[in-house]
C-alpha cells in the first residue's frame, strides 16, 4: 500500500508520529505516519521506523484477535512508514468524564476495564494508557487507540504501569471519587482478565502509585 | 558571597559566586585514574584531600591577590563517594566553625541543573541532567524537581566511561569515545532501547564491548555506540517535551560538553518551538561553582544546617530535595 498518494488531511501531530485523515474504499481511516527525525542517524532512522511500524501494526491486529475494540488495520505501507487503520467515530473519554455524572462514569470505566482486560489476557500492554487514548462512541462504547508504545508482556509491573496511568489521567476529571472509578474500572476488568491476573496487576498498580514516580503534569 | 565546595567523586573544587549570581573564582583539581581503570574511592579521596587547602585558599583570593570573606560556605552533601563527600564536608564544616558563617548543604545533581539555568537565565525549563551519576529528565512541579525520565539502569556517563575502559581509553571516557567516533563512518547495528520517557543502557554496553572484542573497527563502534546512545535519549526528551508543554530545554551536567549530543537535543527543541540552553563546556563537569551557585540559592530560601547535623549522603535521590527558587525570576 502506498499511502503518499492519498489525498489527506492533518488530524495530529505526537512526538514520533503524525495522524492525517483520508478515505480508502468504504473506510474512513487514520495514516499514521512515522517522521523522520533529524537528531537520527539515518539508517538507525530508517531502522527503528520501520521496526515499530511493523511491530505496532501487528500487535493492533492481535489485539483485534483477543476481541478487544480497537481499530482495524486497512494498510501496512512499510516504504513510508505509515499503518492505515479504520477512524473511530466519536470523543475522547477524558472529555466525556468531564461532563459525566458518577454513576455514569462508573459505568463507562467498568467497560474500559473490560476492553483493558482482553489486552492484558492476551499479553499486551498499552503502554500510554489515559483516558485521552479511549474513544467513546456515542452509545457509550470504548475503543482503545494509539497503540505507538505497546509491548508484548506478562508482567504484572507492565500492567501494573498501564492502570496506573489510567488512574492518573481520571485524577483530573474526577478526583473526589478516584476509588470509586477504579472500583468499577477494576471490576470490568477482572471479568475479561480473570482474577488471577486482576489481583497481581491492580498490586502492582498500588505500589507503583506508591513509588510516585509517574504523575500527572497537567 | 558564598563559597561553594565540590568533592562528589573525582573532582575537588572551590567557587565564590557574589549575590549578584556572578562567578567571581572558580578552582577545581580532577583526579585522573590511569587509562582502563576506574575511579578507586580511595584513591580519588586521597587525592582530593592532598589539594584541598591550596584549591579553597585559590578561591578565596581575588585578582588583585587581596582574600575575600565568603558569608555562607556550602558544601556538596551528596550523592556521590563516601571517601570523597567527607572530604569536602570536613572542610566545609572547618571553615564555617572557624569563620563563624553558615552552612548549607547542596544536592550536586541540584547543582548541575542551577549553574546552567543561572549562566543560561532559564526560568522553568524541562531540563537533561546527564552526568558520571544521573541520566534524568526533569521538571519542575510544586517545590521540587520530578522525574519525568531517566536511565533503568546505567548512566549516560557510566555507559561511555565505562566502554572506553574496557577500550583502554584515556579518562574522561565521554570525550575519548566522541574522538574515536569523529573518525567512524559505518553504523554498526546496536540495541535502541526507550520504553516510553525512560531509556536503558546496559544491553547497548554489553553489545558494543562484544563488538569491541571480535576485533571490530574502533572507530565505527565508538561512532555507531555515541549515535545510538544519543538518539535514544534524544527520542525520551522529545516525548517529554510534548507531554510537559515547556518552552525552554536545558541541559547539563558532564555529558552535556558532548557537541553531538548538544546537536540532538537542539534538534530536538527547535521541531517543538522551545528554546535551548546548553550548559557552557566549562561548567558542564564537576566544580565549585555548581555548588556556590546552588548554595546561594539554598541560602536565600533558609536552608542552612547545624554543623552537627551537617551529615554527607552518598545515595540521595534528586527528587527528594526541596528545591523552592524554581521557577527563577
Amino acid at each position: 500500500m502506498d499511502t503518499s498518494k492519498l489525498a489527506s488531511t492533518p488530524l495530529h501531530r505526537g512526538a514520533e508520529a503524525d495522524l492525517s485523515l483520508a478515505t480508502i474504499g468504504p473506510w474512513r481511516v487514520v495514516i499514521k505516519h512515522r517522521v523522520r527525525k533529524e537528531y537520527r542517524n539515518p539508517s538507525l532512522d530508517r531502522q527503528i521506523r520501520h521496526d515499530r511500524t511493523v511491530s505496532e501494526a501487528s500487535i493492533i491486529h492481535e489485539a483485534k484477535m483477543a476481541g478487544a475494540r480497537v481499530p482495524s488495520i486497512v494498510g501496512i505501507d512499510v516504504e513510508n512508514n505509515a499503518i492505515a487503520m479504520t477512524y473511530l467515530e466519536g470523543t475522547v473519554a477524558r472529555e466525556r468524564l468531564d461532563e459525566m455524572g458518577i454513576s455514569e462514569a462508573r459505568k463507562l470505566l467498568r467497560s474500559i476495564g473490560e476492553q483493558i482486560g482482553l489486552l492484558h489476557a492476551a499479553g499486551i500492554v498499552h503502554g500510554d494508557l489515559t483516558t485521552s487514548n479511549v474513544i467513546v462512541s456515542a452509545s457509550g462504547t470504548p475503543s482503545i487507540v494509539d497503540f505507538g508504545m505497546s509491548r508484548r508482556s506478562l508482567e504484572s509491573e507492565d500492567r501494573g504501569v498501564d492502570l496506573h496511568l489510567l488512574q492518573r489521567s481520571i485524577v483530573a476529571s474526577h478526583s473526589k471519587s478516584v476509588s470509586s472509578m477504579m472500583n468499577a474500572m477494576i471490576r470490568g476488568y477482572e471479568q475479561t482478565a480473570g482474577r488471577k491476573i486482576a489481583g497481581s496487576t491492580w498490586r502492582k498498580a498500588r505500589e507503583i502509585a506508591r513509588r510516585g514516580r509517574y504523575f500527572a503534569i497537567r | 558571597m558564598c563559597l561553594g565546595i565540590e568533592s562528589t567523586a573525582h573532582t575537588f573544587g572551590a567557587s565564590l559566586v557574589d549575590d549578584e549570581d556572578r562567578i567571581v573564582t572558580n578552582v577545581n583539581s580532577t583526579y585522573r585514574p590511569p587509562p582502563g581503570i576506574g575511579i578507586h574511592p580511595r584513591k580519588a579521596s586521597e587525592h582530593l584531600a592532598s589539594v584541598a587547602d591550596e584549591i579553597v585558599k585559590a578561591a578565596l583570593t581575588a585578582k588583585d591577590d587581596s582574600s575575600i570573606d565568603p558569608d555562607v560556605i556550602a558544601y556538596a552533601a551528596g550523592p556521590g563517594l563516601g571517601p570523597c563527600l567527607r572530604i569536602g564536608a570536613t572542610v566545609g564544616r572547618a571553615l564555617s566553625s572557624f569563620l563563624k558563617k553558615p552552612l548549607v548543604p547542596v544536592h550536586h545533581g541540584v547543582a548541575h541543573l542551577d549553574i546552567a539555568m543561572s549562566i543560561a537565565k532559564s526560568r522553568d525549563p524541562l531540563a537533561v541532567l546527564v552526568s558520571g551519576g544521573h541520566t534524568s529528565i526533569l521538571v519542575h512541579v510544586g517545590k521540587r524537581w520530578r522525574v519525568y525520565g531517566e536511565t533503568q539502569d546505567i548512566t549516560l556517563g557510566n555507559l561511555l566511561d565505562m566502554f572506553a575502559r574496557e577500550a583502554k581509553l584515556p579518562s574522561p571516557g565521554g570525550l575519548s569515545v566522541s574522538k574515536e567516533a569523529a573518525k567512524g563512518v559505518n553504523m554498526i547495528r546496536l540495541p535502541y532501547t526507550v520504553k516510553g520517557n525512560d531509556v536503558a543502557y546496559s544491553g547497548l554496553l554489553t553489545a558494543a564491548t562484544s563488538a569491541l572484542q571480535r576485533q571490530g573497527n574502533l572507530a565505527d563502534i565508538c561512532f555507531s555506540l555515541q549515535e545510538t546512545a544519543f538518539a535514544m535519549l534524544a527520542e525520551a526528551v522529545e516525548r517529554s517535551l510534548v507531554q510537559t508543554r515547556r518552552s525552554e530545554v536545558l541541559i547539563a551536567g558532564g555529558v552535556a560538553a558532548s557537541s553531538r549530543l548538544k546537536e540532538m537535543i537542539s534538534s530536538v527543541a527547535a521541531d517543538h518551538g522551545a528554546s535551548f540552553h546548553p550548559v557552557p563546556v566549562e561548567y558542564s563537569g564537576d566544580c565549585g561553582a555548581q555548588i556556590a551557585c546552588s548554595g546561594r540559592l539554598a541560602y536565600e530560601s533558609g536552608l542552612t544546617i547545624s554543623t552537627s547535623d551537617s551529615f554527607v549522603i552518598p545515595r540521595w535521590r534528586l527528587d527528594e530535595v526541596d528545591v523552592p527558587w524554581i521557577p527563577r525570576n
